[in-house]
């Protein structure tokens, strides 16, 4: 039996003009996407209406499901919308236990080893009670009266605000994750390094202009087809007065036994500590562990997903427009010619050595921690499950 | 790509650097046609200025392909050169203060225009020489069959000047047309060995012998090599490569190479039912010749560039490509973007084979692709773009600190070579040291 507030909430225009965006690839890159959906969740939560918890999480998770369904390869779809209901849970928690507190304070889980295992989640919010402290101050004045029969919009009137704290929230971290990203270039890039990159991801671009403030150091920026995105990156790093070298991909190798670094973006960091990122990435990585040089991925946290792809299937790539490949002007060719343009690739978690994130560098072996605390399990697949 | 100014002695001295040049903010400015023009006109005048006795028409000749190239690269014949603007500007600009990584790419060394022609130079050869320089000849055996033609016209129309013998002369005529081919691109290595097979049997070649003869003695010599050395060696490999390509089995190839192509046209007049995968690269995107030609004669082919290479490498079952030349150590030289196929193929235990006949034998061992390589031509006039993206968004060649480089070739490690195929057997990369053909010990 499905919830009618529910599904009508689900079914807001705004979700299905965004929808379409997305089938369209009006809206591509992992950040764009990420940004939009916060919107897109700004205006269905504030048209919605419902009176407990189950309706609120329900419609967030409705929403997800989807639009993770119109565009399965945007990973930051999902990732941001499982942020926002984990922040939602958590000051749901807080608000809550703040009004039975009042009745019993006894109530407390233990840290222990035995409880991370049942759990799964370190950071629930009883394990480190200071860590809400700020939010318990605010919610403790609130009653939270959820299925209220005579004011059905109390509960509505109490959370909507906060859901859109977090949505603010997230979307705050989402504006300044450049210059979180940026801020430790410096330690990683050492002067007269030769810093070799692929394809124009504006994280990367943001690590190395900042590095250029403190170092002189020289970029090999592959051309990267069949976007060629190569070269809108070696111009944006030579206009901001960096050495640039332009490079054939085909140099790669060639290259790599003078590059002492390689840094890449990435698509969607995934729990393995593996990652999604633009074609030729596995190629530059894997070149990288050849020659024994460390590779550096510059990206922000909501591009961590909870998806482990451990049996590698070709399937979880995306195809791209061949015509870049092959363009009609070969037309005989055309006809009898498969061509094939897979817009990402799997690179392995073995061939990452470090991940630069808007909130400190982690190593491939640690994100799936990163990933418990940052969502909630039941937020691993997104559906609006009625009861 | 333009040398770093700190190494004033590898600036182009072509005929940018005439009186006659104009304003480089004009020549920024010229339309390509106009540009072409130009450098047509400067490089008739030098000719005419150099070599008077030399028809002028000569140097402007090339547009002709040449009928006993084996393969000539498929591109627009009237390929425009923006790139010799280009780097004749980039050459001129102040050097940026902090350009130090520059200096590590210094000596792979700018690919120059043909400028000067010194002596006497033979009208084949200068036709052969841009043919180079402008990569209408690619490939090692295609520009080693190219230049022992154009020595047969050259050897029949030389005439033993009084004296002296042809055995003591010969040499010293044809050193100019060596150098000249040099000039226009650097010596492939397979130029290398069969001109020394050429000087060994011009110092062979008895005095006693009528001129004519010895000279038609000279051309059969030519002849038996290429027929020795690369017709027949092809047709070997072909026939002991074929067998390794089985019913159901998907090949690799990247780029293209003539043997490869042969081998795969064999194997699928043999009946084979396989697939081939052209994996590509720029900046010479040669892959798409093979493409046409394997598509042509019926084989399933599919098509990629090489960053899409480690998506698909586990559908494949061999890998089999061509080489440039091979080292003592087994170290194979060849198409930018090998390496990395080989890489990739050792990576998932796919046989990574390599055709390569032993004529292609470079003495000594190299390490890694810097120690020698050769940078291809600036600027997407060879190859088009795929018309994915306006034409103007990629021209790059102004930023002030942003340089273009186009290694063509790069260097495989033996140890990601499973097999090299060669006249004389299949044999692992590195025993081609130990075999006496590749080292010019048989009599």
């Amino acid at each position: 039996m499905s919830d009618p507030a529910v599904l009508s909430a689900i079914n807001h225009r705004a979700v299905d003009a965004y929808i379409a965006k997305l089938r369209r690839r009006q809206v591509v890159g992992s950040r764009e996407a990420a940004l939009e959906t916060l919107r897109v969740l700004r205006q269905v939560v504030s048209k919605a209406r419902f009176s407990n918890i189950e309706q609120l999480t329900g419609i967030i998770r409705g929403v997800g499901g989807r639009l993770v369904e119109a565009q399965p390869k945007e990973h930051s779809v999902g990732n941001t919308i499982r942020k926002i209901l984990h922040h939602v849970r958590d000051e749901y928690n807080a608000a809550s236990k703040a009004t039975k507190a009042k009745e019993s304070r006894s109530e407390r889980t233990e840290y222990s080893l035995a409880n991370f295992i049942s759990q799964g989640q370190i950071r629930k919010d009883s394990v480190w009670p200071t860590l809400h402290q700020p939010l318990a101050e605010d919610e403790a004045p609130i009653t939270l009266r959820e299925n209220d029969s005579n004011d059905p919009d109390s509960f509505a009137k109490v959370m909507k605000p906060v859901v859109m704290d977090a949505i603010q929230d997230v979307l705050d971290e989402l504006e300044t994750v450049y210059d979180n990203i940026a801020k430790t270039a410096r330690e990683h890039i050492n002067p007269d390094e030769i810093i070799l990159t692929i394809g124009h991801s504006k994280t990367v671009e943001a690590f190395l202009k900042a590095a250029a403030h403190y170092r002189s150091y020289t970029v090999i920026v592959a051309e990267t087809g069949p976007s060629y995105s190569g070269h809108t990156m070696a111009k944006a790093l030579s206009a901001a007065g960096i050495s640039t070298f332009l490079v054939p991909d085909s140099s790669i190798y060639a290259l790599m036994s003078r590059v002492t670094k390689v840094v890449l973006g990435a698509h969607a960091i995934l729990a393995t500590g593996g990652m999604f990122a633009i074609t030729g990435s596995l190629l530059a990585a894997t070149a990288a562990r050849t020659h024994s040089t460390p590779v550096v991925v510059c990206a922000g946290q909501f591009k961590f997903t909870p998806l482990w792809n451990l049996y590698h299937e070709y399937g979880a790539l995306d195809f791209a427009d061949p015509s870049s490949v092959l363009g009609f002007e070969e037309g005989a060719l055309v006809d009898k010619v498969e061509v094939l343009n897979p817009y990402y690739d799997y690179v392995a978690p073995d061939l990452v050595d470090v991940f630069v994130t808007n909130d400190g560098d982690h190593p491939p072996s640690s994100i799936y921690r990163l990933i418990k605390e940052t969502y909630d399990d039941e937020d691993t697949t997104l559906e609006y499950k009625s009861k | 790509m333009a040398p770093p100014p700190s190494l004033p002695v590898q600036n182009p001295s072509g005929p940018h650097h005439d009186s006659s040049r104009p304003p480089l903010k004009a020549q920024k400015e010229m339309t390509k046609a106009e540009r072409r023009e130009l450098q047509e006109r400067q490089r008739a005048a030098k000719a005419a200025g150099k070599t008077p006795g030399q028809p002028s028409a000569s140097a402007q000749a090339p547009k002709k392909p040449n009928k006993n190239a084996e393969a000539s690269p498929k591109i627009p014949s009237a390929a425009p050169k923006p790139k010799d603007a280009g780097r004749s500007m980039a050459a001129h600009e102040p050097a940026p203060s902090h350009q130090r990584g520059l200096r590590i790419f210094s000596h792979f060394g700018a690919q120059k225009r043909l400028s000067t022609i010194k002596g006497d130079i033979h009208p084949a050869i200068l036709r052969l020489a841009l043919q180079f320089s402008e990569f209408k000849i690619t490939g090692a055996n295609a520009r080693c069959i190219a230049t022992l033609n154009a020595f047969k016209t050259v050897i029949q129309d030389y005439v033993t000047p009084p004296n002296t013998t042809l055995s003591r002369h010969l040499m010293t005529h044809l050193s100019p047309q060596i150098s000249h081919l040099v000039a226009a691109r650097p010596m492939s290595v397979t130029m290398g060995n069969a001109i020394r097979q050429l000087k060994f049997d011009i110092s062979k070649s008895s005095i006693d012998l009528p001129e004519q003869d010895a000279k038609n003695e000279l051309c059969k010599s030519i002849d038996d090599y290429i027929r020795d050395r690369i017709t027949a060696a092809d047709g070997i490999i072909e026939e002991s490569c074929c067998k390794k390509i089985k019913d159901g089995d998907v090949v690799l190839t990247y780029s293209r190479s003539s043997v490869v192509e042969k081998v795969l046209l064999a194997a699928h007049a043999e009946g084979r039912r396989f697939s081939v995968v052209v994996a590509d690269s720029r900046p010479l995107l040669e892959g798409k010749r093979l493409l046409s030609v394997l598509s042509r004669a019926g084989i399933q082919c599919s098509y990629l560039l090489l960053p899409s290479v480690g998506s698909i490498i586990t559908e494949v079952s061999t890998v089999i490509v061509g080489a440039h030349s091979i080292h003592g150590n087994g170290a194979v030289y060849s198409r930018a973007g090998t390496a990395l196929v080989a890489m990739m193929a050792k990576q998932h235990s796919i046989p990574f084979i390599v055709c390569c006949e032993t004529y292609k034998f470079s003495a000594g061992v190299q390490l890694d692709s810097f120690t020698k390589n050769e940078l291809g031509p600036l600027g997407d006039t060879l190859t088009p773009y795929p018309l994915a993206k306006p034409r103007e968004a990629l021209l790059l060649a102004n930023e002030a600190h942003l340089e273009i480089l186009n290694p063509l070739y790069d260097l495989t490690p033996p140890t990601s070579i499973t097999a090299v195929v060669t006249e004389v057997g299949i044999i692992p990369a590195t025993s081609v040291s130990a075999i006496p053909l590749a080292l010019y010990r048989l009599p």
